[in-house]
């Protein structure tokens, strides 16, 4: 189900704009906070839930059981790198989770923006940018036409 | 120009109760606008009711040493400091802003009321104050308008795309220009062109008041309560939030 925003608790920050995957959370015109422009395109990811520094944004439980009181929230601690989850369930049982969310620093992995362009010579490599030393190895495993059973090229 | 009163200047062409009905009126259109936006919005209905689900949620019972140690602090933090702000230059903002507002509109009450004629000399330091504020909320807004707006900074509108959340920033910054305007016009003794920007300066402060119902300077008044109970929740154990983690897997 949908997430949606408390808008008292919301701050105008723009955060759930910049990470939702599916480009749906926007600024609304009326009051300069965050709201879901197509509810029907969300897929319960979570990202700006997570990434909301305010705790403003929830995700809508499904109707038939949503009135009886259930909850699922969820807390990020960057600086702990963990996440916690408070599960309420419709007969007022509680389950609390925290979990390990990183091993690096948070902040610590560099942007796509922090490297080089790549070069025209990059172009003609069937290696992604960046590759093979954004994904710590020194060569990615390849074929090439020596390498294939004879008759299938 | 910075040190000297500018509304008893305008005796030159209005009566000083002028000027104090016009605050008057604004005062009222504040009220009005306040109370209206609070009846279309149902946020009186809504605060209650989030009171009442969180006075059955908690588990445990506030005194009033809690309460009170709780409001100190949202005074402190979330009114003073604009401490809700997670992104620092918009809290800086705010903050220049609210307090350069805030003198704008004591200094101004201050000078019309208790200065208005140059028969009564006003002291340098309340028409500075006036300025400091003035200038205050031309940093705070033009950099909130221009670089901050967050449909600007994140949802990539361009910045003269007006939208009714502008209404009180853009009638904001109009009041201080033009009272900036006029009061520099005023000292040239040009009266036609000090006529022109003294107009205009009414006419944004007017827009600036007489449209709370449709802007968020309401937002000056509910905003703390909100702050405040949300202390209270979490204060109470009835927030839904997780409580914070105790273990530390950072690698910081």
């Amino acid at each position: 189900m949908p997430t949606f925003v408390y808008m008292t608790d919301c701050d105008g920050c723009g955060e759930c704009v910049d990470i939702c995957p599916s480009d749906i959370m926007h600024i609304d015109p009326t009051h300069r906070r965050a709201f879901n422009i197509e509810p029907n395109f969300c897929w319960e990811c979570y990202s700006c839930v997570k990434a909301c520094p305010q705790h403003a944004i929830d995700v809508r439980g499904y109707a038939d059981f949503a009135p009886l009181g259930h909850s699922v929230r969820v807390l990020r601690e960057e600086e702990k790198s963990t996440i916690s989850w408070k599960v309420r369930f419709r007969d007022g049982r509680e389950k609390s989770f925290v979990s390990p969310i990183r091993t690096t620093p948070w902040g610590s992995i560099k942007s796509p923006a922090e490297y080089d362009a790549p070069s025209q010579d990059d172009f003609k490599s069937q290696e992604l940018a960046h590759e093979p030393e954004t994904l710590k190895v020194d060569k990615l495993p390849a074929l090439t036409p020596g390498n294939l059973k004879t008759g299938v090229v | 120009m910075f040190t000297s009163n500018p509304f008893a200047e305008l005796t030159v062409f209005l009566p000083p109760s002028a000027m104090q009905i016009f605050i008057g009126l604004m005062i009222v259109a504040v009220f009005i606008g306040t109370l209206a936006d609070m009846l279309h919005k149902n946020s009186g209905k809504y605060f209650a009711r989030r009171r009442q689900q969180a006075k059955a949620a908690a588990t445990r019972e506030l005194g009033g040493a809690d309460k009170l140690s709780m409001a100190i602090k949202t005074l402190a933090v979330e009114v003073a400091t604009a401490g809700e702000f997670c992104n620092v230059q918009r809290r800086i903002s705010h903050v220049l802003m609210f307090y350069g507002f805030i003198f704008y509109l004591a200094t101004t009450v201050v000078m019309v009321f208790a200065y208005p004629t140059p028969a009564t000399p006003t002291p340098a330091i309340i028409p500075l104050l006036w300025n400091i504020g003035v200038i205050m909320v031309l940093i705070g807004g033009y950099w909130f308008f221009f670089l901050l707006r967050v449909n600007v900074a994140r949802d990539g509108q361009p910045v003269f795309r007006f939208v009714l959340a502008d209404l009180f920033i853009v009638t904001l910054l109009g009041s201080v220009t033009f009272a900036l305007i006029w009061e520099y016009v005023q000292t040239t003794g040009n009266l036609t062109a000090t006529k022109i920007a003294f107009g205009l300066y009414i006419l944004f402060s007017t827009l600036l008041f007489g449209t709370v119902r449709w802007s968020k300077l309401a937002h000056m008044f509910f905003k703390p309560v909100v702050a405040f109970q949300r202390r209270v929740e979490e204060a109470s154990g009835a927030s839904s939030l997780p409580a914070p983690a105790t273990r530390n897997d950072g690698a910081n």
